[in-house]
């Protein structure tokens, strides 16, 4: 049992080891004070200067926060309550259906679902910009969130929400005092979920910037045209690190949440 | 329920700070109309401190925008939705363009720094008279070879790419058009052959180079030349240029049958809301002052003249980057062939793929 435990002990960190080295690698080198990733000449901290001084840059990083954020909110906020929709059909050939529907909608390819949003928002006369990345940002995480939401609604118990219902509850409280508290973790999962899809897209996102609005996935891209500079591994050592820090608030927060319900 | 509330509440905070942030530190917010230039380019295509040399010389606010393909960016042109008033297409999808009426003619009265412009650059057949475009950058495709590790090679042919002592060792871009005008060029024939048994020929060549083949790869090509993992490929000068800055050991040569001569020029499109602004910004970049701190960071060939003088000589004379006249004249711009040519040839250029094994 022990040398079991300290194989697949060796397994875990061999497989954090895989996935963590890249990333390493990258940000390592985004303190080489040389042109290129091959050689590593000495410490420096002018490429994160670089990117501090580019004020371009600066805005479009936020850009990029800002889009993840808000449009993982307005996903949550929909996409929560459409699976409580969801989960409401009685007729199970129906529920099926809209189900496989927001399936669809998770394994189509970026580039048709990018292609169209260009065509959508022209068309209606949105102006490519703030508002079309945000919407469309929100439009392909509703259905992630979706995923994460249901499994945690078909957990529950309908004899729960009876129960409040003969006890008096009204619908409102129903929703606010059963429901949503007993989905919480799924809805923060799809929360998180929907900010990193939001952070790490491009294809989608490509077609929809303008008019001087863009995000990092599609800057880091046109960037590597020319051979990957160094800057590119500096935005990418700080974009890990927001990540990083939103994880751990994320781990911080379910902790105490934990820890308040021991109380 | 409170602690959602609470979440939401803390996300919309935080969203608000970081939006006043970027307002505060975005010099473009409060500004309009005539006082905004969007400029629509590849990534790493311009030195940024001529950006904001042109926002104090004009008082105009430059909006820097990248693209990485020339389809994509017309995609986006095409579609409408943006205000883009300079972009920077190559020659052939200038051609393009033209043909869906994307672009602005432009009043070469407002342009006088055009006279500062190669004449050999100019008038050419995609777009003759320079009515919607003005050159920016030019270059050619060619081969780079690492003199270490190939010793007593010049690849001054293309039919060198063919020694049996090279067995495994070529690589080729993943571009139909430039491996097709390997095969066409080596037999002496126009790269924009549309002549389908020239095609045919030229593909059967090629069939016979595969054993010499190592990869037919993308962009990664140019980490590999530099580490030294690849010994011979072909690419185009701008690349070359980037990977013989950082590897001393390698070399470019333009074969003597000739090759493609590749341009990037600046185009007014249809979607421009600052049609004079665009104009003075093309002007400005034809300033040979300013076109020489160009070329310098961006390392690619100028077609400005007057340029050439304030650059260093070293490179100037640099036949690897400014051919000389003799190899010019055997350099050829890609012609927009028509869209079933097009896919004659990538059909043949799958059909060599699929002979590698």
């Amino acid at each position: 049992m022990e040398k079991l435990n300290k194989r697949s002990k060796l397994y875990l960190t061999f497989v954090f080891a895989v996935l963590y080295a890249p990333i390493l690698f990258l940000v390592f080198y985004s303190f080489n004070s040389g042109d290129s990733m091959t050689n590593f000449k000495s410490f420096t901290l002018s490429h994160y200067r670089d990117v501090f001084e580019d004020t371009r840059l600066i805005v479009i990083l936020i850009n990029t926060v800002v889009v993840a954020l808000l449009s993982a909110l307005i996903s949550t906020i929909i996409g929560t309550l459409g699976s409580i929709g969801i989960i409401a059909i009685r007729n199970r050939k129906l529920r099926n259906m809209v189900l496989s529907l927001n399936n669809i909608l998770i394994v189509s390819p970026d580039v048709i679902i990018g292609a169209s949003f260009l065509i959508l928002f022209t068309i209606i006369g949105v102006k490519l910009g703030f508002t079309s990345v945000l919407l469309s940002h929100a439009a392909f995480s509703i259905p992630i969130v979706v995923l994460m939401v249901l499994p945690k609604l078909q957990e529950m118990s309908s004899s729960l929400i009876d129960a409040a219902l003969d006890l008096g509850a009204s619908r409102r409280d129903v929703l606010t005092r059963v429901i949503l508290p007993f989905i919480k973790p799924g809805i923060f999962a799809g929360f998180f979920m929907a900010l990193t899809y939001s952070l790490d897209d491009f294809a989608v996102t490509f077609f929809v910037t303008g008019n001087g609005f863009s995000t990092l996935s599609v800057e880091i891209y046109s960037m590597a045209r020319a051979g990957v500079s160094l800057t590119v591994n500096a935005i990418s050592g700080l974009v890990f690190f927001v990540t990083l820090i939103l994880v751990l608030s994320y781990h911080f927060i379910t902790n105490r949440q934990r820890l308040g319900a021991h109380k | 329920m409170k602690s959602l509330v609470r979440a939401t509440v803390v996300i919309l905070l935080v969203c608000a700070l970081l939006m006043y942030t970027a307002h505060s530190i975005d010099t473009t917010s409060g500004k309009s109309g005539k006082d905004i230039l969007t400029v629509y380019n590849w990534g790493e295509y311009i030195d940024p401190a001529l950006l904001k040399k042109f926002e104090k010389e004009t008082g105009i606010h430059v909006i820097y925008e990248t693209f990485d393909s020339n389809e994509a960016m017309m995609t986006k042109i095409e579609q409408g939705g943006t205000n883009y008033d300079i972009s920077v297409p190559s020659e052939y999808t200038i051609e393009q363009m033209k043909q869906r009426h994307l672009l602005k003619k432009i009043d070469h009265s407002k342009v006088p720094n055009l006279k500062n412009i190669d004449p050999d650059f100019l008038n050419l057949d995609f777009d003759k008279k320079n009515e919607y475009s003005i050159p920016y950058f030019w270059g050619t495709v060619g081969i780079v070879y690492n003199t270490k590790l190939l010793k007593g090679y010049d690849f001054n042919s293309w039919n060198d790419l063919w020694d049996p002592s090279l067995k495994g060792k070529v690589i080729l871009v993943d571009s139909a058009r430039e491996v097709m005008g390997v095969g066409l060029n080596s037999m002496g024939k126009s790269l924009n052959s549309t002549d389908s048994s020239e095609l045919n020929a030229a593909t059967n060549k090629l069939i016979k180079m595969a054993p010499n083949v190592k990869a037919v790869i993308g962009d990664e090509v140019t980490q590999m030349m530099i580490n030294g993992d690849a010994e011979v490929a072909l690419t185009w000068s701008g690349q070359a240029a980037d990977m013989m800055y950082e590897n001393k050991d390698l070399t470019y040569s333009i074969p003597k049958e000739g090759s493609n001569l590749w341009f990037d020029n600046m185009v007014i499109p249809k979607t421009s809301k600052n049609y004079e602004g665009a104009l003075k910004f093309i002007n400005f970049m034809c300033d040979p002052k300013n076109a020489a701190q160009n070329a310098d960071y961006v390392g690619y060939s100028t077609p400005n003249k007057a340029a050439l003088k304030l650059l260093d000589p070293e490179v100037v004379n640099d036949e690897r980057y400014y051919p000389s006249k003799e190899i010019r004249n055997k350099l050829h711009v890609y012609r927009n062939l028509g869209k079933e040519k097009i896919g004659e040839y990538n059909e043949l250029f799958l059909k060599f793929k699929m002979s590698l094994h």
